[in-house]
């Protein structure tokens, strides 16, 4: 049996887990290709117009995958990673919409729901459906889980040495950055990975000789706490928001980080709600903070302009705040 | 304190409720494109329609002299949830001194019953639980006459009479101060309604469409261009996913969760779980106006909408399997009447010819 899983959304945060185990349950997984002109545009046909990019980047993954001829698709239906707190609600229906939106899909997908307490997801109890559909015993599986989770600790506990998933994932090469300006770049990690809609944003800012920083570099423990800080009582109620909060306010805060590129994908509902606390509180921060809004028709010129533009303010900035210390 | 609060359909129940207790109010405006473009100026560019048109009402009852605002808000994940915590950013950082109390519902109980002490003034908690009771009654009252109208202006000569005695009857319920008076309001509004000269056509005849959709711009009439006159000056029968009695019924009353469970229900051939917003229960109403006999769905969101862009991806779906035609249409701040109106009547030449060829 060949499983497929689409290089899109969470593919970014968990692969290295979904890697193992399926490696670890002797069963064959194709990930599809990078992003590209023609899975973009398949997934541009075949999803809604009105929805945002990273899901049609998902519908082409997957349309993409069938044809490559895997049995199943693999779309786990993520709901929750931490009590009380869920992700955006695409993710909550995407398997309902893989199924029920593309023709020919019902019978193809594995799914299963994924609600846990930790980002950690190596519960068992989630993937009782795996005993069945690839006739395994509850010790093989659990076995296969704590493999898999201790791999993907090791692939956490890389970012925290500062590496990005990109370079981690594609085992590109791995220096630590040594650039004399250091950027924020903030956003979920099918944006900012995504080479194909982003138009490759983290190598250009590499070509700059900019330092990149993302959320998956910030420990648990100050995110959340700035999560606190901002809201006692009522947190926001995604995920990924919440883990961009924290670390949004954090590189504000912070005196290593120069600047703060909020990348987001049009329409998105969660980062409407995000992008203005941060943007507003920038100015209290002193920090430069830029929106930087992708979409399937994302020009290369327009993005690199803007880029440079905010690249050598920060560096102006930067000089003349050294001036200023020598005088 | 004068209060204020956001209009959704019409602004009775939340006045009513807020008068009994004995504030100094401050009556919001019917949205306008004043309002709309009030709030588009002031709230994020891609914040979902609904929190642009409260952003604008909050600062137009701001100049008005409000200091203090009561709304709802919600446990996600659709985004209106957040609504007041963004708003009062906003208000905030304009520089406006104004107050909003945001009343979750209650999972957590201290919150809400400090918010509840912001609001009660000196009245006794007795006197706050039959202010409650008589806002609950109030709800369910109206919803009966309002969905009475929804049917028979379809039938009236002169659809604009029905809307005037809407308008008239909801001042009558502007005055009533316990649940005696509303009985006696109800009585005199069907009296009035059914003095209107109708010309019902047979059972078989009538178009009957289902609105369905995101809560705000299903029940607001002015975002969506008073789509239930539209349709029922265009002939048919029109009945909401959405009565606020109906909303309170099914998130607050924990007793009477049940009887609409059935509508979530109907959807778990296409939704497994809730995701928050009304996207299942859209679903589901689309199967359960199907399984009562009307002809077609309109289904409303605001532009970007999280859980509707779910149920919208699923529509082609149900509509196919169902066998009933669904207009689906995105809400924002540049939709224009003729350009719905054209939509509208297209939608409605499709039904009518299916209804033809299905009696032939």
């Amino acid at each position: 049996m060949k499983i497929g899983i689409p290089r899109s959304l969470l593919f970014f945060y968990y692969y290295p887990f979904w890697e193992e185990l399926f490696k670890e349950l002797g069963i064959k997984v194709v990930v599809s290709d990078q992003n590209n002109e023609r899975i973009m545009n398949k997934g541009v046909k075949y999803s809604i117009s009105e929805i945002c990019v990273p899901m049609k980047v998902y519908v082409g993954q997957v349309l993409d995958l069938v044809e490559q001829g895997v049995d199943l698709v693999y779309v786990p239906r993520i709901v929750s990673i931490q009590k009380d707190v869920t992700i955006c609600p695409k993710f909550l229906g995407l398997p309902d919409m893989i199924k029920y939106s593309l023709e020919g899909m019902e019978n193809r997908v594995l799914t299963h729901k994924i609600e846990q307490e930790s980002d950690d997801i190596s519960n068992w109890k989630d993937y009782q459906i795996f005993l069945e559909i690839f006739d395994i015993s509850k010790k093989e599986l659990k076995r296969a889980l704590k493999k898999a989770s201790e791999k993907w600790q090791e692939y956490r506990a890389m970012h925290r040495k500062g590496f990005t998933s990109d370079q981690l994932l594609e085992d590109v090469k791995r220096t630590p950055d040594t650039g004399d300006l250091t950027i924020g770049v903030l956003g979920y990690v099918y944006n900012v990975y995504d080479k194909f809609v982003n138009m490759d944003l983290l190598g250009k800012l590499r070509e700059m000789n900019v330092n990149i920083v993302t959320f998956e570099m910030i420990d648990d423990e100050v995110i959340q706490r700035e999560v606190d800080q901002f809201a006692p009582r009522k947190k926001m109620f995604w995920e990924f928001s919440n883990k961009l909060l924290g670390a949004g306010y954090h590189f504000l805060k912070s005196d290593e980080i120069d600047g703060v590129i909020h990348v987001t994908a049009f329409g998105c509902g969660p980062d409407s709600i995000l992008g203005p606390f941060l943007d507003i509180d920038s100015d209290k921060y002193d920090t430069p903070f830029m929106t930087l809004r992708i979409d399937e028709q994302t020009g290369e010129s327009h993005l690199l302009t803007r880029v440079e533009a905010f690249v050598d303010l920060l560096r102006l900035q930067k000089t003349k705040e050294a001036r200023k210390c020598e005088k | 304190m004068k209060v204020s609060f956001p209009y959704m359909d019409n602004p009775v129940l939340y006045y009513k409720l807020l008068d009994l207790l004995g504030h100094d109010i401050i009556i919001p405006p019917r949205p306008t494109q004043h309002t709309i473009n009030l709030g588009v100026k002031y709230a994020p560019e891609f914040a979902c329609f609904p929190l642009k048109v409260l952003m604008g009402t909050y600062l137009e009852v701001e100049k008005m002299g409000a200091d203090t605002i009561v709304t709802s808000g919600g446990h996600g994940p659709c985004r209106a949830g957040y609504y007041g915590k963004l708003h009062q950013k906003i208000l905030d950082n304009a520089g406006l001194d104004v107050d909003i109390i945001v009343f979750d519902a209650p999972k957590d109980w201290r919150p809400f019953l400090q918010n509840l002490k912001k609001i009660k003034l000196d009245n006794s908690w007795f006197r706050v639980m039959s202010v409650i009771r008589t806002a609950y009654t109030l709800a369910h009252s109206m919803d009966r006459i309002e969905k009475l109208i929804h049917k028979n202006r379809a039938h009236t000569l002169e659809p604009r009479e029905v809307s005037d005695a809407w308008e008239e009857i909801q001042q009558k319920y502007m005055g009533i101060e316990n649940r005696q008076d509303i009985a006696a309001v109800e009585k005199w509004a069907r009296e009035r309604l059914a003095g209107l000269e109708y010309n019902f056509p047979t059972p078989d005849q009538r178009i009957k469409i289902g609105i369905i959709g995101e809560i705000y711009v299903v029940m607001e009439g002015s975002t969506n261009n008073d789509i239930e006159e539209m349709l029922n000056e265009l002939g048919c029968e029109v009945e909401r996913s959405h009565y606020i009695s109906e909303y309170i019924d099914s998130h607050l009353v924990p007793w009477k969760w049940k009887e609409y469970q059935h509508i979530l229900d109907k959807a778990d051939n296409y939704l497994e779980i809730m995701i928050g917003g009304h996207a299942k229960r859209s679903i589901g109403h689309i199967v359960d106006y199907k399984e009562r006999g009307f002809d077609g769905v309109i289904h409303l969101k605001p532009f970007g909408c999280l859980p509707e862009l779910v149920s919208q991806s699923l529509l082609d779906r149900v509509s196919e399997d169902l066998d009933i035609p669904i207009l689906s249409l995105s809400i924002d701040e540049q939709m224009a009447k003729a350009n719905m109106l054209t939509r509208v009547e297209a939608f409605l030449d499709l039904i009518k010819q299916k209804k033809e060829e299905e009696i032939a």
